[in-house]
């Protein structure tokens, strides 16, 4: 059904750039009569209000140039000085030069040497090239006489400054986070260290809105394999627009049908360069400050690049903390639910009691009070995502202490149900993976159904449901459950427990990399 | 959601008490009113539940700590002649139906054990599978369900009972708990063995002494006070604590020594046909009352009271051993045990027979007691 898509869609575009093609024979050209060729391109571009098209005479010559450039996206201060020696002043050298030429006119090539005093010049002679180009931020520069324009390099940056990443903060580690600008965070990347194998490959993307991406690896150590899957996948998105790297995500990854985030996305430049010294593959797209790494295993999205810079036994200890975490998210409210309808033999005696004397006013059954209650939070939650930053916490309060305590004064849920959602929530978000912790706070509803259907044994049934979706799923080739399934003792030393540093001596066998030694 | 059970529409049952049947005020009412099936009625059980009400009011409500105006527990009795029956039939007098997984104590009426052999009495409780076999099985003098009575609010009965088994540390008058799993064990062996007795009065209960059940008859024979309960305790070196109390032969003062360890070794010997046995008990513990404070605090004198304290201890122990050998004739001590260790090809021929042959068995102990402190009071 997609391929058929996908071929339809193909025969259209090839249909429509055939058109276009025969279009350009006769008019995509600059002819070098300079009205002729401004009204031209006025005609293509000229209904865009932030466009200027600037006539003016080189004096001395008695030529006629025009400049296009966009308001805003061109930085005026470097037109007026690099420009400046074509405009007015001191023209007496340039003219000298030219009349020993004795043509009397002017070469590009003169133009480029001489007169412009910009670092970056193209040269070109299609009116679809200079309008794509003004628009990026370019200044075209149009001489009667030369059928060529030419592309002045003044883009102006619309700089964000380097700042510390909000969705990842560490309380030790570099507070530098990737920015919107891709040249910014190229050169973050190559910052890091000294290193002449760090390949930064380009591509473009998006069909209508052309955006460069940036694969990021290390030569020597990405298994060649890898990089290549990579590449063919980045090669074939074929899309209008990519507003984020999360559109990227969304198109390379191995299994759109699964819960599981199968990349991982990160605002840190420590985090990526450490990946790549792995073997992973980064990839980075104008625009938008999150990188993504590829490939990823379950275990590293509960990886915080802090356990790596505190000591190893403290680490471990938070390591396997976010793993108990992760399960509480998932199965907590499950096993509520199972142990309150079908085994309250399980429960210790005392708390049985409790719970069945705080329970007697309840009148749903649990599935139905742990729906709402959960239902409540999530919703908290969304809603102080979006609230202004001083109204979020209030929120939170609000929500979390009223509507709690209310509920149960009220009697529709019971004491231990509200710690039972509160102890969920705040597991979630010690899961350092933004995406993993949504994913898991979705399949959690699905473990509380399965609990309300069959109890524990339904629960049981879901764990092993998602162990053999999380077993048989791979992401670029590398299994998703790794090191666990498939069994590499030696990946063990940075899974649940990080090991000290002079301890883990090789990079991963699961990313198979070309150089495997990483402590001497 | 099939089978599923939710926690609040169960009763959850801690204790069971078994009496002889005798039917209640209410029961008889509900009789005449013709609410009943044909039975025997045999046997009492009450069934104490948890009274929910109360149980939430005690954490909800806020302030007061489960000390509402009402009792914590409810007892309901049911007579007839099977256990499921009763079971069943308690479920048509509540809306909550029976659910006996938390169930924690039984406890036996020493008429039903003396009447009943312990277990066809008990056979209901091991093939019941919602039943844990960590329930405790307790004897009663006189009727079991005043054991489930309290004179106070906000408490569960049966929790004090398992609860008044968890001291072991400060008495040695306190059996091993005895639990259903263990329970199971001594009937299929066939030995003899201990119940531990609870009194009850006026809503109050205490531990007191032990019953003693034949292993042949799996009945009750009799009963063992506090004091021969002790000397169970030290023949079979389970304590874990508790005072003994003697008086100094010189100046006829009293002193008390708190036990901190007991270690004993019962030796089994066998001459020809002839089995004796010999009991080495060893102490070691402190000195913490003497009210003899005339007395230099020497060694001489703490000779003459570990003495005085072996004494005391052979005393308890003659006794015990006396009422077991002679009175009883069962073995509840534990001999059989070090005799089919030490000898276990003579043990398969006296098995079927070893009441007897331990009544006749010439038993022989030694007693050392250690007094390792003696308090920071200094006697001039």
């Amino acid at each position: 059904m997609m391929r058929w898509r996908n071929n339809q869609y193909k025969t259209q575009k090839q249909h429509k750039s055939d058109y276009s093609t025969a279009e350009k024979q006769d008019q995509d050209v600059l002819t070098g009569n300079i009205g002729y060729d401004l009204e031209h391109v006025k005609r293509k571009i000229g209904h865009n209000g932030d466009v200027h098209f600037r006539e003016l005479e080189i004096t001395q010559l008695h030529v006629k140039a025009a400049l296009i450039f966009v308001e805003g996206l061109s930085d005026q201060d470097l037109i007026n000085k690099g420009l400046s020696v074509l405009v007015m002043n001191q023209p007496n050298q340039v003219s000298d030069e030219i009349s020993q030429s004795g043509k009397g006119i002017l070469t590009s090539k003169q133009i480029k040497n001489q007169i412009v005093s910009i670092g970056d010049v193209i040269d070109s002679e299609k009116i679809s090239d200079i309008v794509l180009n003004v628009f990026m931020g370019s200044t075209a520069l149009l001489i009667d006489g030369i059928p060529q324009a030419f592309l002045l390099g003044t883009v102006k940056k619309q700089n964000r400054s380097i700042e510390e990443p909000l969705s990842e903060a560490l309380v030790r580690g570099p507070r530098t986070g990737f920015t919107e600008e891709l040249s910014t965070n190229t050169a973050l990347l190559r910052q890091q260290g000294k290193n002449d194998q760090l390949t930064l490959q380009r591509f473009e993307v998006g069909t209508r809105l052309k955006k460069d991406l940036i694969i990021a690896y290390m030569n020597d150590i990405a298994d060649p394999k890898v990089v290549e899957e990579v590449r063919k996948r980045v090669r074939g998105i074929e899309i209008d627009h990519l507003p984020e790297s999360g559109y990227v995500e969304q198109l390379i990854e191995d299994n759109y049908l699964s819960p599981f985030p199968q990349v991982q996305s990160t605002e840190r430049p420590d985090r990526v360069i450490s990946g790549l010294m792995e073997g992973r593959v980064a990839i980075l797209l104008d625009g938008t400050p999150f990188a993504l790494i590829v490939p990823v295993t379950f275990s590293m999205m509960l990886q915080s690049p802090e356990d790596y810079y505190e000591r190893w036994f403290p680490s471990s200890l938070i390591r396997l903390l976010r793993f108990i975490a992760a399960m509480i998210t998932l199965f907590a409210p499950a096993l509520y639910i199972s142990f309150i309808s079908f085994h309250p033999g399980l429960i210790p005696t005392k708390l049985a009691i409790s719970i069945s004397g705080t329970r007697q006013g309840v009148p749903f059954p649990s599935l139905i009070e742990a729906l709402f209650m959960e239902v409540a939070i999530e919703i908290l939650r969304e809603a102080g995502l979006r609230l202004p930053k001083p109204i979020g916490p209030a929120i939170g309060i609000v929500g979390g202490l009223i509507i709690g305590e209310a509920a149960v004064q009220a009697g529709i849920v019971s004491p231990i149900m509200v710690i039972v959602v509160a102890l969920t929530a705040i597991s979630s978000f010690a899961i350092p993976h933004y995406s993993t912790g949504i994913a898991l706070r979705m399949l959690r509803f699905g473990a509380m159904f399965c609990a309300a259907v069959f109890g524990l044994f339904g629960v049981i049934m879901y764990y092993l449901l998602l162990s053999s979706h999380v077993v048989k799923l791979k992401s670029f080739g590398v299994p998703y459950a790794s090191p666990a399934v498939p069994y590499h003792l030696k990946d063990w030393k940075d899974f649940v427990i990080r090991m000290p540093l002079l301890v883990m001596k090789r990079r991963p066998k699961m990313m198979n990399t070309d150089n495997t030694k990483r402590v001497k | 959601c099939w089978s599923s059970r939710e926690i609040e529409d169960l009763g959850l049952t801690f204790a069971i008490a078994i009496d002889k049947g005798k039917e209640t005020n209410t029961e008889k009412e509900l009789k005449e009113e013709g609410g009943s099936y044909p039975k025997k009625d045999n046997i009492t059980l009450t069934y104490q539940f948890v009274n929910e009400k109360a149980a939430g009011a005690g954490t909800s409500g806020g302030g007061g700590s489960g000390q509402g105006a009402q009792k914590a527990y409810i007892n309901i009795s049911e007579t007839g002649d099977s256990l499921q029956q009763i079971g069943s039939e308690v479920a048509l007098r509540r809306d909550r139906e029976v659910f006996s997984p938390h169930l924690k104590v039984v406890v036996m009426s020493e008429d039903v054990l003396h009447t009943f052999p312990i277990d066809e009495m008990l056979d209901q409780f091991f093939r019941d599978n919602e039943i844990r076999l960590s329930c405790l099985v307790l004897s009663a003098k006189g009727e079991a369900r005043d054991a489930l009575q309290l004179k106070e609010n906000g408490e569960i009965p049966a929790f004090r009972l398992i609860g008044l088994g968890e001291n072991e540390h400060k008495v040695s008058r306190i059996l091993p708990p005895m639990t259903l799993a263990k329970l199971i064990g001594k009937l299929h062996s066939g030995s003899s063995f201990l119940l531990q007795n609870v009194v009850a009065a006026n809503g109050a209960v205490k531990y007191s002494g032990a019953a003693v059940i034949n292993g042949k008859s799996k009945k009750m024979i009799g009963t063992l006070n506090e004091y021969e309960t002790e000397g169970i305790t030290w023949i079979r070196g389970e304590g874990k604590g508790g005072v003994v109390k003697s008086h100094d032969k010189k100046s006829q003062q009293t002193l008390a020594y708190d036990i901190n360890k007991i270690k004993s070794r019962i030796q089994p010997i066998v001459k020809g046909k002839d089995i004796s046995f010999h009991v080495d008990i060893e102490s070691e513990g402190d000195l913490v009352e003497n009210w003899n404070t005339k007395e230099a605090l020497d060694t001489q004198f703490i000779d003459r009271l570990e003495t005085t304290i072996e004494n005391e201890v052979k005393k308890i122990v003659g006794q015990v051993l006396k009422k077991i050998q002679h009175d009883y004739k069962a073995d509840v001590a534990g001999f059989d045990e070090s005799f089919r260790l030490t000898y276990p090809h003579l043990w398969k021929r006296v098995k079927n027979n070893w009441d007897d042959t331990f009544s006749k068995a010439d038993i022989t102990y030694s007693v050392n007691v250690t007094i390792t402190h003696f308090g920071t009071v200094k006697t001039q």
